[in-house]
């Protein structure tokens, strides 16, 4: 019985990689989108919100068959607890990358100050960001922690960016009253990349369980 | 809470002959809590229990080593009395094992050979103890009944009933609801979770949710030897031994 369990947990956990992939590929478009005023790249971003919500009800349901199945315990227990904050992390993090896309549908006709995006670091922040997401999605994969070990110092780097980020928004908008509509929505996708970093490091401390059996709390 | 220590094993060793079934187990079994052993079939836990009280004296090549101690004292010292140290720690066995007599016979057996005549006072007895043993609304109308007509689950009850009658301190249970369905199971679970708090429980079980849900330490053993003891959180979530969460999470073999 216990093989059946730990055959059917390992094809799910493939699954919630591939979820994880489909999350980090709706931000990183959702940011190509935002770069290059690609409206056609936006709508195909917000269009895979359903499979991700689909894949996200289904991998859940999936995880609560396996507990009430097998009752899993110890390392078995632990995955699926990691598991399911990587799925709730990716969901969020896709969801992040749709709303960046609905700014790109809502603001891309407006043609003026295209040098604000990178004028701001968002394309650095969210390299950082994915990175990071990358790399604790390989750890869920691989159980290799030291993919993680200098999350919280990388998560400090991705802050202080996002902070360098609001302090130029307003200088842009004090020097030009008319780049205010575009920082602000630019001040909000700073925000999700932001959140995006906390959940790389939230699926971070979930690997760290899963593997040692120890939490940790990465700040 | 504090815990009082109420059984201390210190390198007890066991021979069935030239088979060492028990290896060097150390440990400390505190009162008022319940201690589950698990393991593999044939890894020692039920000898293991039949030795806290002396159950094991009745097989002929059986052997033992180290050391026992209940509430502090050698329960193999030469001047022990094996009869009391039963009376003290009471086991309830896989099978529901009820006498062929009547309910109310069944309870009142223990305390009669020990010495209570009095009808009263026998009468309160296996009330109270069938009550303890949450079997006395289902019974309280056909005491005079035989307790075979019972159910396995009622059968399994009264056995627990039959071992509190004689006020012992310690409950050993050989994997009591492993012949009993879900609900009667359930009941007997909950009896256990009750009697902790005047008994210390010492239960032997092959199903690993059982132990996890009923017992607030675990002990693991392996071929004769005690692989890990502790808290049963700790284990189920964390064992320290690699052995431990193979077993539990069913990699053996």
């Amino acid at each position: 019985m216990s093989e059946k369990f730990h055959s059917e947990m390992a094809e799910t956990k493939q699954q919630v990689i591939a979820l994880g992939h489909l999350a980090v590929s709706m931000l990183r478009d959702g940011m190509g989108a935002l770069e290059t005023d690609d409206t056609d790249l936006a709508s195909r971003v917000r269009e895979k919100k359903k499979e991700l919500s689909d894949q996200v009800n289904l991998l859940e349901e999936e995880m609560y068959r396996l507990i009430a199945l097998y009752q899993p315990v110890a390392k078995d227990m632990r995955m699926i607890a990691c598991s399911l904050r990587v799925i709730s992390s990716s969901e969020r993090i896709g969801r992040y990358g749709k709303d960046i896309a609905n700014v790109v549908l809502n603001t891309a006709s407006d043609t003026r100050f295209p040098h604000l995006i990178t004028g701001l670091s968002l394309p650095l922040m969210a390299d950082q960001v994915i990175s990071m997401i990358n790399d604790s999605l390989e750890a869920y994969e691989t159980e290799d922690l030291d993919l993680v070990a200098s999350h919280s110092e990388r998560d400090d780097d991705v802050d202080a960016l996002r902070h360098t980020i609001f302090r130029d928004a307003i200088t842009y908008m004090m020097e030009d009253p008319r780049t205010i509509t575009k920082c602000t929505n630019y001040l909000m996708i700073a925000r999700y990349l932001e959140r995006c970093g906390d959940h790389a490091c939230k699926i971070a401390e979930k690997v760290h369980y899963m593997v040692t059996g120890d939490h940790i709390d990465i700040r | 809470m504090s815990e009082t220590t109420i059984i201390t094993t210190e390198n007890l060793n066991l021979w069935y002959g030239e088979n060492n079934a028990v290896i060097d187990v150390t440990m400390q079994i505190p009162d008022r809590r319940v201690t589950a052993l698990i393991g593999p079939s044939g890894c020692g836990k039920s000898t293991l229990i039949r030795c806290f009280n002396r159950m094991n004296d009745l097989v002929s090549s059986c052997r033992i080593t180290g050391m026992i101690e209940f509430h502090g004292n050698n329960i193999y010292a030469r001047d022990a009395d094996p009869v009391e140290i039963r009376r003290k720690i009471g086991m309830v066995f896989q099978k529901p094992n009820p006498f062929p007599k009547s309910v109310y016979e069944n309870v009142a057996y223990g305390p009669r050979i020990h010495g209570v005549k009095d009808k009263k006072k026998l009468d309160e007895i296996v009330e109270r103890s069938l009550r303890n043993a949450a079997l006395w609304d289902e019974v309280k109308d056909r005491l005079a009944d035989s307790a075979m007509g019972l159910s396995g689950g009622q059968q399994q009850r009264l056995c627990i009933a039959r071992t509190l009658a004689v006020e012992p301190e310690v409950i050993l249970m050989d994997e009591p609801c492993s012949a009993l369905d879900p609900i009667a199971t359930s009941k007997i679970e909950v009896l256990i979770d009750d009697l902790k708090k005047k008994y210390c429980v010492i239960i032997v079980t092959h199903n690993m949710q059982q132990a996890a849900r009923v017992s607030d330490y675990t002990g693991f053993m392996y071929i004769g030897k005690l692989i890990e003891f502790g808290d049963t959180t700790q284990i189920f979530e964390h064992p320290r031994e690699e052995l431990t969460e193979n077993y539990i999470t069913g990699r053996f073999g």
